[in-house]
C-alpha cells in the first residue's frame, strides 16, 4: 500500500530532477559540433557550384595569417528548369555587395569592386615583389570562387582587375603608370572541388 | 523486504528524458543536416612581369610559349571570322553555355570535352572525363618537355580559352597542367601561394577582345583555333 501511495503523489518542490541523461545528452550533442562543425564566413555562403579538379588542395592553414577575401561569381549552375536564377548569370559579389554588368562595356561594376580592393590593399600589410622593383604586393589571397559556368571573360577580367594594371574606364591596359602606385594582387586561389567528391 | 524494493525503485535510471532529447536531436538534424563536400582550392600566382598590361615593361621578343587552346565544340580550322560568328549559333548550348569544348595543344589533333560530366554530382563519369583531359594534357606536354631544365626554365604555359565557354574548361585544363608539373618536377602541392614562385609559369591568356559584339567574338575564335 505505502508503495502505491508513493507512485502516485504528485511532485513536490523538494524532488529532485534526475538531470544526468539530461547531461549525457548535451555532452553528446558537444562532442558533435565539437567534431563535425565548421567555421564559416559569410563571404562563403552562397550557394555556387564550383568546377572540379583533381589536384585541389584544402585551404592552407599556414597561410592563416594572411587576410583572405572571396569573390563570389555567380554562373548558370543553379538556374532552375524554368531558365531563371538567382542572381543572374555574371554577377560578381565582394562582402555583401553585388555586382551586375548591364551591357557589353559596361564597367562600372568592376570600378566598384576596384574601389573596395583598394581599401583592402590599404589595410593589409604588404611585402615587396621579386620580379618588379618598387611593387609592394598585400599580404592578401583573392579567392576566386566561380561558377562552374560563368563566363571564362568574367574571370579573365576580374584577374586582370587584380592587377590593377587595366584603365577601368575602357578595359584598356594602363599607359605610363608608375609601378609604385599600383596596388596588385596577385595571390589567388581558385575555389575547386575534388573529382572524389560527392554534391 | 519492502524498504529495499523502494530503494532499488529511486536507484533505477529515468530513461524518458534522454529518449525525449535523442529524438529532438534526431528530428533538428533530419531536418537542417545537407550534405555537401568541403570546397577546396588550386593556387595560382598572376605574373606582374608578363602579359597583356602587365606592371613592367614588356619585352619585344617574348619567350616561346605552350599554347593550350580550348573553344567550341564543332570547330574547325580554315573559315574566316564572319564564318566562325554564324557558327557560335549553331553550337548547342546547355543552360545558355556552350556545352562542350574542344580542347588543343599546339598543332595537335584537338579532344573533345562533354561539358555535362564536368557538372555532374560526381561519379565515374566526372572521373572518367576528367582523367581524359589529364592524360591528354600530359602526353602533349610531355612532347614540349625541355630536358635537364628545371620547371621555372620550362617554356611558359599560356591557356587560351575562348571568352564565352564556361569557367570549368579553363579551370580543369589549368589543373592538369599542374597535376603535370607535379610529376614532372615531384612537387607536391599544398596550396601555399609560395610554392608558385619557383614552379613553371603557367597564365590564362588575357582577353583578346573588350566589345563582345558577334563579329568580335568571330574574331576571338579566328585567332583562338589558329593559335598554335
Amino acid at each position: 500500500m505505502s508503495g502505491k501511495k508513493k507512485r502516485m503523489r504528485l511532485p513536490q518542490a523538494d524532488d529532485h530532477l534526475d538531470l544526468v541523461p539530461l547531461i549525457d545528452c548535451v555532452f553528446l550533442i558537444l562532442l558533435f559540433f565539437m567534431l563535425v562543425g565548421r567555421l564559416s564566413t559569410d563571404q562563403r555562403t552562397e550557394q555556387i557550384t564550383v568546377p572540379p579538379t583533381k589536384t585541389a588542395v584544402k585551404f592552407d592553414a599556414e597561410k592563416a595569417h594572411w587576410r583572405r577575401e572571396v569573390i563570389n561569381i555567380f554562373g548558370a549552375t543553379q538556374k532552375t528548369d524554368n531558365g531563371d536564377s538567382s542572381p543572374p548569370r555574371n554577377t560578381i559579389r565582394i562582402g555583401t555587395k553585388s555586382f551586375s554588368q548591364t551591357g557589353i562595356n559596361d564597367y562600372t561594376g568592376y570600378q566598384q569592386i576596384r574601389a573596395i580592393l583598394d581599401k583592402i590593399y590599404d589595410q593589409a600589410d604588404k611585402y615587396p615583389d621579386t620580379k618588379v622593383a618598387g611593387l609592394m604586393l598585400p599580404k592578401v589571397i583573392i579567392e576566386l570562387r566561380a561558377d562552374s559556368d560563368t563566363e571564362y571573360r568574367v574571370v579573365q577580367e576580374v584577374q586582370q582587375m587584380l592587377t590593377d594594371t587595366m584603365d577601368l574606364t575602357t578595359m584598356q591596359p594602363k599607359k605610363n603608370f608608375d609601378v609604385k602606385t599600383l596596388k596588385a594582387f596577385v595571390n589567388l586561389d581558385f575555389t575547386t572541388r575534388k573529382t572524389t567528391d560527392r554534391l | 523486504m519492502s524498504g529495499n524494493d523502494g530503494d532499488m525503485d529511486e536507484g533505477r535510471l529515468d530513461l524518458v528524458p534522454m529518449i525525449d532529447c535523442i529524438m529532438l536531436l534526431l528530428l533538428f538534424f533530419m531536418m537542417t543536416t545537407k550534405f555537401t563536400a568541403e570546397e577546396k582550392a588550386i593556387s595560382s600566382l598572376l605574373p606582374t612581369d608578363k602579359g597583356q598590361g602587365a606592371a613592367s615593361a614588356q619585352k619585344k621578343d617574348p619567350p616561346p610559349t605552350v599554347n593550350i587552346c580550348i573553344y567550341p565544340e564543332g570547330m574547325t580550322k580554315g573559315y574566316q571570322p564572319s564564318e566562325y560568328a554564324k557558327q557560335m549559333d549553331t553550337v548547342p548550348r546547355l543552360r545558355g553555355a556552350f556545352a562542350n569544348a574542344q580542347l588543343r595543344i599546339g598543332g595537335r589533333e584537338p579532344m573533345f570535352i562533354t561539358g555535362k560530366d564536368l557538372n555532374s554530382k560526381g561519379g565515374k563519369p566526372m572521373e572518367d572525363e576528367v582523367e581524359m583531359i589529364h592524360s591528354y594534357i600530359f602526353d602533349e606536354l610531355a612532347k614540349f618537355e625541355k630536358p635537364g631544365e628545371s620547371r621555372d626554365k620550362q617554356n611558359d604555359i599560356v591557356i587560351n580559352c575562348f571568352s564565352g565557354l564556361s569557367w570549368k574548361f579553363a579551370l580543369i585544363a589549368y589543373d592538369a597542367v599542374r597535376s603535370y608539373e607535379a610529376k614532372a618536377g615531384n612537387i607536391k602541392w599544398t596550396g601555399n601561394p609560395d610554392e608558385l614562385a619557383t614552379a613553371r609559369a603557367v597564365s590564362f591568356a588575357p582577353p583578346r577582345i573588350r566589345d563582345y559584339t558577334p563579329n568580335e567574338l568571330g574574331n576571338e575564335l579566328y585567332e583562338i583555333i589558329h593559335t598554335k
